[in-house]
């Protein structure tokens, strides 16, 4: 081996990435292929092979058993949580970062220790509270606590964005005569626009993903939301593994096409609180 | 209201924020839900045979005595659901169930129409059911509960092609059955599918091998509040029985993985990979829906073998002797409520039960056998349970849901090799009382 | 300050009050159906005596622990690779991302199917990769292995985009004078990459350590706690408990004990590392 030139150096993490990116391949790859497939191949052939005969019936199938109602559903709730995520979010996150430090300091400490309560812990007494107002089994009973839960970590985010807005600005403002309210809209909103697409986007995916909620509080089939319909798909279907999957890719494109719009709020979304 | 008042006053108790009794106190005065004119809410468990529940519902929306909607709900979590809807403002009107043990619970909370004096009322309402099964829709001395589907015995199910390829005939005792997993696992076929993500499909050789070692009085006592009952040595020679099969590797090496709600079981069975597998008849339904072909040519089935020194009769049998439907005790309208029950005993509904390859538990479903999609298996079947001395209950529907959910863990255990038969015993003694 | 009130308002009447009262169920029996009666703490000194709490307590402990020590390195070795500025990384990036489009419950179900010893992808590589069959998958280390992987697979990403973020905030100038002194790669990950990417590694080690303690929608949909009782873990046993057994106070007490290990851990981590502020965190996660 010449010590002048060492060759191997990069290939622990080239083998690396590689490696991993053939453990993400090699199922999206087989989870597209099987979608396509009839289910009798998929059980004699199984999920590598490529499909003798290719038929679009799986999708056909998916979106026939009441898909696009799920897909409705969860995009309602998705525009619900965000939307009271924002209204109540923003308007505090301006409180902590405008007001004293003592009170602002401690409201958000009261949001932090949310961070560390898991859904599942409060799921009972969540269930109690919607099923004494009537909530039971409708969307509204999932968007409010999962607008809860997304709270914590977008009053962070929105914090943090707004912190870096200079106070000179907010100074030259209060000379102009604006109230706080008109210094919120003119001049926070504008600065901290990306860390409002952040809060938007992470709540946007929590409430497109949240599966407990929907679980627990919502029942018949006008209110099931995707991934809850995925969940159930399993039982309908049977071994109709390329129905399940062709279902699965169907939830995935509207995230896919909203990605391809908004690939960086997306991801900073994705974050939490990365986007900065 | 009382319900809504003890909730306050637990909220009472509770050293919440003012703002959170504000909200509930709110919520208390809120709307209660539309009223009357809603459409009957009638939920049942989501399989291939819902199909006949469905028409049931749309014959009687066509014949204008009142309205009603099915609400099909997955089979995974139906009993959770079912729970968390009666515990709020939200309970179905009319709601499938196993009967009289599944819904004690609910009956004893004042959930459950009491049917009694429908079923007095109605003398030919009442006559259109086999009395048997009517009375496993009994808690205590009342009736909540009408039949709704076929009766379902639990059965072993083969795959008469893989049979026929190693020259051998179903097992008539347990010797039989031993020597076959020997034949089989040779083969390189699995002797039994299993459906071991399922923990009652596990429990069902339990609850056979019990009643064929000790007789149904084993599990009766158990059912009656008595945990020393678990201490027979039936339960003993039957989890060694269980551990013995496993030690032959009779359910192959990765049962616990396959699911039966997800089909993977029956699959192995008509893919020919396994031989054999112990299911409820509605397995016949399913292999149906999935296979047509197999579920005609290829599906045979017997009875579950005798066991050496068993006291119990071999002709005794396990599993649900027919699901109910049963009405909630604050249901929007009573009477389309009932009249909604009476289709079940209509001769149409028994004719879609037949054509789906059940056997409805009327009076006069023998005489429809024969239109059955495979007369054969329907007249098994009927015969079967007319025939046997006992028809025990599905344990897991038998206790109270604490109980079942410990038992049933205690049974994966047992199956994945974590307990021995006698640990496993004592885990029994051990269930929590519901 | 009043801008702040409809929003701790909403926030304590839907997650903090749940979270009082659940202290409270944890002392009463309650079946879901009735009322709740008080029971003392009868609750508490079954939970410190429950065998298999203490189980699934050890399987929660040993997910945790393996799954800081597996996506750590991988979503490390990803996020700092993936930090570089060529176009061929930004489009090898992309396909890593992919496991983030997809919800929890479609992760789980994919991987399910992927899984089955008989008909999954798992049968077919088995063979091929020279083992007898995938049932290797049915053991309790094997299914413990498998949810492991899963999560990975699912959350790696997640935690190579807060490293990616962390290291491309690594200011080029530490590289350049590095490299002028003569530092190959691997120095220089170790000697500046690493140590400025401090606070991202305590941010995402929190969010595993406490994901792995709380999250359980993957596991319930995967393999139900199977085999046996092999992948059970805490948040499971609450939920079961809670919605199958119908013990509701009893699964509060579970649930109640989660919450305070878990934040009790995070505190502890936040502290030891001396990370004043935690940067980020996704509930459930």
């Amino acid at each position: 081996m010449s010590p002048a030139r060492r060759v191997r150096r990069p290939n622990v993490v080239a083998l690396g990435v590689l490696g991993w990116l053939v453990v993400v391949a090699v199922p999206v790859y087989a989870v597209v292929v099987s979608s396509v497939r009839r289910r009798e191949d998929y059980l004699d052939g199984g999920p590598l092979a490529l499909p003798d005969a290719v038929t679009a019936d799986n999708y056909l199938h998916a979106l026939r058993s009441g898909f696009p109602g799920y897909l409705l559903n969860s995009t309602l709730v998705a525009l619900g949580v965000v939307a009271l995520v924002l209204v109540l979010a923003v308007p505090a996150a301006y409180a902590i970062v405008r007001s004293g430090s003592r009170v602002s300091a401690r409201t958000l400490r009261v949001f932090l220790l949310g961070l560390a309560i898991p859904a599942q812990a409060v799921i009972v007494p969540v269930f109690l509270l919607v099923s004494q107002l009537g909530l039971y089994d409708t969307l509204l009973a999932v968007i409010l606590p999962t607008a809860a839960f997304c709270l914590p970590v977008c009053v962070l985010v929105l914090t943090t964005a707004m912190r870096d807005v200079p106070e000179e600005m907010y100074e030259a403002m209060a000379l102009d005569g604006s109230g706080p309210a008109r210094a919120l809209v003119r001049l926070v909103l504008p600065l901290s626009r990306h860390g409002i697409a952040t809060a938007a986007v992470y709540s946007a995916l929590q409430a497109w993903n949240g599966f407990l909620f929907p679980l627990v509080l919502t029942q018949s089939e006008s209110t099931r939301v995707l991934p809850l319909g995925l969940y159930d798909f399993q039982d309908e279907y049977g071994t109709d593994v390329p129905g399940l999957l062709a279902a699965v890719v169907l939830s995935v494109l509207p995230v896919l096409v909203a990605c391809l719009f908004a690939r960086r709020a997306l991801v900073s979304g994705l974050v939490g609180a990365g986007g900065k | 209201m009382s319900e809504l008042l003890s909730r306050r006053a637990l909220l009472r108790r509770t050293a919440l924020g003012a703002a959170a009794l504000l909200a509930l106190e709110a919520c208390g005065s809120g709307p209660r839900g539309p009223g009357a004119a809603r459409a009957l809410d009638i939920w049942v468990w989501q399989d291939a045979a819902d199909s006949v529940q469905q028409a049931a519902v749309d014959r009687f929306n066509a014949a204008g005595a009142g309205r009603a909607r099915l609400n099909r709900v997955p089979g995974d979590g139906y009993e959770d659901k079912l729970r968390v809807a009666m515990g709020s403002s939200r309970a179905p009107d009319v709601f499938f169930n196993w009967g009289g043990a599944s819904v004690k619970e609910y009956a004893d909370a004042g959930k459950l129409l009491d049917l009694t004096p429908v079923l007095r009322a109605n003398a030919a309402f009442r006559r259109s059911f086999l009395p048997s099964v009517l009375q496993a829709g009994m808690v205590g001395d009342k009736y909540v509960g009408i039949p709704m589907r076929g009766t379902q015995p639990v059965l072993l199910f083969l795959n008469e092609a893989v049979f026929a390829d190693a020259g051998v005939r179903p097992p008539r005792t347990w010797d039989d059955l031993l020597a076959l997993v020997g034949t089989f696992t040779e083969r390189g076929v699995t002797p039994f599918a299993l459906a071991g993500a399922n923990a009652w499909a596990e429990l069902m050789w339990l609850e056979y091998l019990v009643d064929r070692f000790g007789g149904p009085g084993v599990f009766e006592r158990v059912k009656n509040g008595d945990v020393r009952g678990w201490h027979d040595p039936a339960v003993l020679r039957a989890a060694q029985a269980v551990e013995d099969l496993l030690d032959r590797g009779a359910f192959g090496n990765s049962f616990s993985a396959v699911s039966y709600n997800a089909g993977g079981a029956s699959a192995l069975l008509s893919r020919g990979r396994a031989a054999m597998q112990l299911m409820g008849s509605w397995e016949y339904a399913n292999q149906l829906a999935a296979d047509p072909a197999f579920a005609r040519d290829g599906l045979g089935w017997t009875t579950f073998p005798a066991v050496p020194d068993g006291r119990g009769d071999p002709e005794a049998v396990v599993g649900n002797p027919n699901n109910f439907w049963s009405v909630s005790a604050d249901v929007r309208d009573r009477a389309t409520a009932i009249a909604f029950l009476k289709t079940a005993a209509e001769d149409a509904y028994a004719e879609d039960l037949v054509a789906r390859g059940a056997v409805p538990t009327t009076t006069d479903a023998a005489a429809l056998l024969d239109r059955s999609a495979d007369p054969a298996f329907a007249r098994f079947q009927y015969d079967l349970v007319e025939q046997a001395p006992t028809f025990t209950v599905s344990w897991d529907q038998a206790l109270p849901s604490a109980q079942a959910t410990a038992m049933l863990t205690a049974v994966q255990k047992l199956f994945a090799g974590q307990v021995r038969p006698a640990e496993f015993v004592d885990a029994l003694t051990a269930l929590p009382r519901g | 300050m009043l801008w702040a009130v409809p929003a701790l308002l909403f926030f304590a009447v839907f997650a903090l009050a749940p979270l009082g009262i659940v202290a409270y169920l944890s002392f009463t029996s309650w079946d879901g159906l009735g009322a709740p009666t008080w029971v003392g703490g009868a609750n508490w000194s079954r939970l410190l005596a429950d065998r298999d709490l203490r189980d699934a307590a050890w399987h929660s402990l040993v997910l945790t622990v393996a799954t800081w020590a597996f996506q750590t390195p991988v979503a490390l070795l990803l996020g700092v690779w993936s930090a570089g500025r060529q176009r061929s990384r930004a489009v090898v990036s992309a396909v890593f991302l992919l496991p983030l489009l997809l919800s929890s419950a479609a992760v789980a179900l994919v991987w399910k199917s992927l899984l089955d010893p008989n008909f999954g992808l798992v049968a077919e590589l088995a063979p091929r990769l020279g083992f007898d069959d995938a049932s290797w998958f049915s053991t309790p280390e094997g299914a413990l292995t498998a949810v492991l992987f899963v999560l990975g697979w699912q959350f790696i990403p997640l935690h190579a985009l807060l490293y990616q973020g962390g290291a491309r905030q690594v200011p080029d100038v530490l590289h350049q004078a590095a490299a002028m002194d003569g530092a190959g790669t691997a120095r220089r990950f170790w000697s500046i990459t690493l140590p400025q990417l401090r606070n991202t590694v305590v941010a995402s080690s929190v969010l595993m350590v406490v994901g792995s303690l709380t999250f359980f929608d993957t596991v319930l949909i995967l393999t139900a706690g199977g085999p046996g009782t092999a992948t059970t873990i805490v948040p499971l046993v609450a939920y079961r408990t809670g919605f199958e057994g119908f013990e509701m106070g009893y699964a509060s007490a579970i649930a109640f004990a989660l919450v305070l290990v878990a934040t009790g851990i995070s505190l502890l981590l936040v502290r030891v590392t001396g990370f004043g502020r935690m940067h980020s965190t996704r509930e459930g996660l």
